[in-house]
């Protein structure tokens, strides 16, 4: 008995090709940028910027407001939650994030952590002679 | 089937999708994916579409989430759900009506479990207005593989055998 038809198998292969490689695009993409930032945004608008700095490591930062509240740490040049009372906990649970692109959601509290780079935010490229 | 059993038979299908849910809400998440389900209740949905039609699977999904979200009683889920269903029902209505000669029902319910990711991702980045978000959707998609698999093959268990029991009592 065959179950799965030639068309369901194009699928799939097709669906794992997909996923891989923009799963290796997102990944590589984000690399090429040195200097960092965490974005804490709550309800779409960012309400504080990071920049990483070896004085912070092990700093926590509470976040409260209308929505919940979570706790954050910093790290070596990575941050993450490490408290919440958000009933399903997962921004807790996902650990660390260090690179840039790399975000922490929190949909319960509204809250968004990114980490971008500086370089993202500039319009204008240098010049060079 | 017509009247009073397609009525009990449809409200059946509710709530079993309900229970469903609830059983995979106390399911513990697997670690390399947060957020990640494993889309029982579109079982149900899938079902429907097949033995009914795409109104009555409207229907029950969209009552699924309604009743769903009293037993939880996080509002903010409704339209996580509520998108993710009826995004995931046209689509498989689309894909089972067209092209049922290319793909089983298990690629009905991967194209589904596709979609519902999908809808829930865009509903996710436009409420925080961050399209960022985007980026986790890979990692959603090769997990709605495996779970769309299994959906797919278990409805397809479920079709055949309620296709010959209806037979007998219904018609």
């Amino acid at each position: 008995m065959n179950i799965l038809t030639k068309g369901d198998k194009y699928l799939i292969i097709l669906i794992i090709v997909i996923s891989l490689v923009s799963l290796f695009y997102t990944k590589n993409s984000a690399f090429n940028v040195d200097e960092k930032y965490i974005s804490i945004q709550v309800d779409g608008k960012e309400i504080k910027r990071i920049i990483f700095d070896k004085k912070l490591i092990g700093k926590t930062i509470p976040i409260k407001t209308e929505f919940g509240y979570n706790l954050i740490e910093i790290g070596d040049e990575k941050v993450r939650v490490i408290e919440a009372d958000c009933p399903d906990q997962l921004d807790v649970k996902q650990g660390y994030i260090s690179k840039t692109g790399e975000i922490i959601v929190c949909l319960p509290n509204r809250l968004v952590i990114e980490i971008k780079g500086i370089k993202d935010e500039r319009d204008v490229d240098y010049i060079s002679h | 089937m017509k009247g009073l059993k397609k009525l009990i038979f449809l409200s059946l299908l509710v709530s079993l999708g309900l229970a469903l849910s609830v059983i995979e809400s106390m399911m513990p998440i697997p670690f390399v994916a947060p957020g990640a389900k494993l889309g029982l209740s579109n079982i149900v949905i899938l079902i429907t579409m097949v033995l009914f039609g795409f109104k009555e699977a409207l229907i029950v999904g969209i009552l699924k989430s309604f009743v769903f979200i009293l037993v939880t009683g996080s509002v903010s889920s409704l339209f996580y759900s509520l998108s993710g269903s009826i995004l995931s029902l046209f689509t498989m209505y689309l894909v089972f009506t067209k092209f049922s000669k290319v793909f089983s029902l298990i690629g009905v319910s991967i194209f589904g479990a596709i979609a519902h990711n999908f809808a829930q991702i865009l509903v996710a980045s436009l409420m925080m207005k961050n399209f960022r978000i985007f980026s986790y959707y890979p990692i959603l998609m090769l997990t709605s593989l495996f779970t769309g698999y299994f959906v797919g093959l278990a409805s397809i268990y479920i079709v055949r055998n309620l296709k010959k029991h209806m037979k007998i009592h219904f018609y």
